[in-house]
């Protein structure tokens, strides 16, 4: 199987999938949960009918409604027309016992004031910039030794551009979802980002572990050893997503409504980390190898 | 250690942390003399219920002080919040400080969290005024909640729900003098709570020199009085606070939770040990057998942790971590198993492939988790909320426990399973007797 032959079909893929998300990204956003922009969210049991949220949300005179299906339960996100704690209280009565009235009792409110959401998106950003800076640290410590024709540069470099590819795909399907199926984002999805991240790093350091274990111990082309090592790897890679990948399965179809929107985003990121190890790193390695070669044979 | 000591000790891993794991653990350790110890797996607010409260002091009145007073004062605002919130101090609330300038509660199965917020963020500032009975202007007397030793809830003589209090030492003989020239004067005395009369402006019938005082404001219910009752006792906060954050999970909610993390464990646990055993055989069913063995070591230290001061609380996030984790616990079986495969079909014996697979599929094993674990470190500690931090807890565990389960476990079990002419058949390791090479 050749796997690294086919490298600009796989780059394809990669980048179809990519691109609109990326386009999405840039004219949407991501469409931020109240933990980052503040707000109020009830979750109440049964289908609630929007116009009936509606009327509710008129006379309390709520803001920037949106109701949505989550399983057997609704979701509703609002914003109370005042910053006041005791207007946000008498709000969420009022629509609480209205729709409990109609046989909807609520079982989840979470309301996050301006100050908390400054705070934890400060947080997701420090934590997913430490994260990435650490795990660069440490692609660099982990391949410190490389033989020739590649360098710990060359390894670590391709590892952290996998890395950001599995994290953007992630990025870009939410803001499409977010754009398409009122998905918003919370505190668990950078969560999702950093596990995402990791699992990208753990799965191409198996790879290439094995490039530059066949490095030492095999004689050929660059690009034959690289492919060789893609194959001995191909069992471990599939089989480790796959069992990672059931194991989320199950916690989507039967695990609880709260977190469902998290593990789909590990669902995504964790099966694009799997593609990507396989398909875009080592292919990559061999790219850039090639490209450096062009270089020093078109010199005088 | 020889094999046959680490195999005794994997089964008594194995029969201890099972009898742990057991639900009804607290007898069988009354049966070996150990009684009055729960254990329990802590279970986060989402998962049975409750309330997340965030106050953050006003930043107004926090600019104004020094970093000492600060510092008192934000103490003083916790010790406050903690008698209001369990004036008893029975029920499971607790009250921690957060950052420089807020402060959390979690109320654990309330049920009205709206009157919780109310009597948490009250100001509660008792003062006692004098009023002048002919001009009536109430003047201050300098006589406030501070003076106050606590206050009980009481019964008048026609039945009605009193506020009591007891003056302390000092302020007895202040309140004394107070009630004997009002007495002496008529004039009135009037009793505040953050601006509201709860007493008053009402004569002095005689002269109270015990510095027992007896309220009897209307209160409309026992109830009404005993928050008054607590809230004078508690004291006044030293600082305003706002509500900033509310998190409430109703019961029923976090009871389905419980019970589809539960079968979601299940299904996974269930659908990867098939999946191992269909597609590496004999191999599989040791990699099972150490799965299970991570699953009850988990659980165990889940329950234990419960004992010492550093208690894992498993939240619904968590859950999804640990389930996660038994996903990638097999991970390094995987790697371990294919290299094994590798190793048989160029020909390698039985016991060489193994110790071979073991140490080539070593460095793979060790960077690769090293990759997650950062991950989960940076969350813990960056994170702050205890959403994230349960599911970076359980997660980093899982990649911990199970590099030593999937490694010592499953290497025990098949290097026993090697010293039988049974364990030594290609196929049992998902290899064709057709690939191996002769040499």
């Amino acid at each position: 199987m050749n796997i690294i032959g086919r490298r600009k079909l796989w780059y394809a893929i990669s980048l179809a999938i990519i691109v609109p998300g990326a386009i999405s990204l840039m004219l949407h956003g991501l469409k931020l949960g109240i933990d980052f922009r503040g707000g109020q969210l009830m979750e109440v049991q049964g289908g609630v009918e929007q116009v009936e949220v509606l009327r509710i949300a008129d006379q309390q005179q709520l803001k920037d409604v949106t109701v949505i299906s989550a399983g057997n339960n609704t979701l509703i996100r609002y914003r109370s027309s005042s910053d006041d704690v005791k207007r946000q209280q008498l709000d969420r009565q009022t629509l609480s016992s209205q729709l409990q009235g109609s046989g909807h009792p609520e079982v989840r409110y979470e309301n996050v004031g301006p100050s908390v959401s400054a705070d934890i998106t400060k947080k997701a950003v420090i934590s997913i910039a430490l994260a990435s800076l650490a795990i660069v640290l440490y692609i660099a410590f982990a391949f410190r030794n490389v033989p020739p024709p590649m360098t710990s540069w060359n390894f670590g470099v391709t590892a952290i551009i996998t890395m950001l590819h599995d994290a953007f795909l992630l990025l870009g399907v939410f803001s499409l979802l977010g754009v398409f199926f009122e998905v918003e984002i919370d505190a668990l999805f950078v969560t999702a980002i950093l596990t995402v991240i990791g699992f990208s790093v753990h799965d191409t350091i198996v790879v290439f572990d094995r490039i530059r274990e066949n490095l030492r111990r095999q004689r050929g082309e660059f690009e034959q050893i690289v492919n060789n090592s893609i194959l001995e790897t191909l069992a471990r890679s599939l089989n480790t997503s796959l069992t990672v990948l059931l194991t989320l399965l199950a916690l989507y179809l039967f695990g609880g409504q709260s977190i469902q929107q998290f593990v789909l985003a590990l669902l995504i990121g964790i099966a694009a980390g799997t593609y990507s190890s396989i398909f875009n790193a080592a292919p990559l390695l061999v790219s850039w190898h090639n490209y450096k070669q062009k270089r020093i044979a078109k010199r005088p | 250690m020889s094999l046959r000591t680490k195999v005794w000790l994997i089964l008594a891993l194995t029969i201890v942390t099972a009898l742990i794991t057991w639900p009804r653990e607290s007898d069988l350790l009354k049966l070996v003399g150990i009684k009055n110890v729960n254990l329990e797996v802590k279970q986060g607010l989402d998962l049975q219920g409750g309330a997340h409260l965030v106050f953050k002091a006003d930043a107004a009145e926090l600019a104004k002080l020094n970093q000492t007073d600060r510092e008192k004062a934000m103490t003083g605002l916790i010790d406050v919040i903690q008698k209001r919130a369990n004036p008893a101090g029975t029920s499971e609330i607790t009250v921690q400080r957060q950052g420089s300038d807020r402060v959390i509660v979690e109320l654990p199965g309330v049920q009205n969290v709206a009157e919780a917020v109310n009597k948490i963020g009250k100001t509660a500032q008792l003062t006692f005024l004098e009023v002048d009975p002919s001009t009536q202007t109430p003047t201050e007397t300098g006589i406030t909640g501070k003076d106050v030793e606590k206050a009980e809830v009481g019964f008048s003589q026609s039945n009605q729900p009193v506020v009591t209090l007891q003056m302390k030492g000092p302020a007895t003989k202040q309140f004394g003098d107070l009630t004997t020239r009002l007495n002496k004067t008529n004039g009135q005395l009037l009793t505040l709570l953050d601006d509201q009369p709860i007493f008053g402006p009402a004569t002095v019938s005689s002269p109270i020199t015990d510095g027992r005082a007896q309220l009897e404001g209307n209160f409309g219910s026992i109830a009404e009085a005993r928050t008054v009752a607590d809230q004078i006792t508690a004291g006044a906060l030293p600082i305003p606070v706002t509500l900033v954050e509310e998190r409430t999970v109703g019961p029923t909610l976090g009871r389905e939770s419980i019970a589809k993390s539960l079968v979601a464990g299940i299904i996974g646990l269930a659908v990867v040990a098939a999946f191992m055993v269909a597609y590496y055989r004999l191999a599989g069913v040791f990699a099972v057998g150490a799965l299970i063995i991570y699953t009850l070591l988990t659980l165990t230290i889940y329950k234990i942790s419960g004992l010492t001061p550093y208690s894992i609380v498993l939240t619904l996030a968590g859950t999804a971590g640990f389930i996660l984790s038994i996903g990638m616990a097999v991970d390094a079986n995987i790697l371990v198993f294919e290299r094994m495969k590798e190793e048989l079909r160029s020909g390698k014996a039985f016991a060489t492939a193994l110790e071979s697979a073991f140490d080539r599929a070593w460095t793979s094993i060790r960077d690769s988790n090293v990759a997650t674990i950062i991950t989960c470190v940076i969350l813990y500690l960056f994170s702050g909320t205890a959403l994230i931090k349960g599911f970076a807890v359980t997660l980093g565990l899982g990649v911990l426990i199970s590099m030593f389960t999937a490694i010592v476990v499953t290497r025990t079990l098949l290097r026993l399973s090697l010293r039988y002419s049974w364990g030594q058949k290609p196929s049992f390791y998902g290899v064709r007797s057709a690939e191996v090479e002769r040499p």
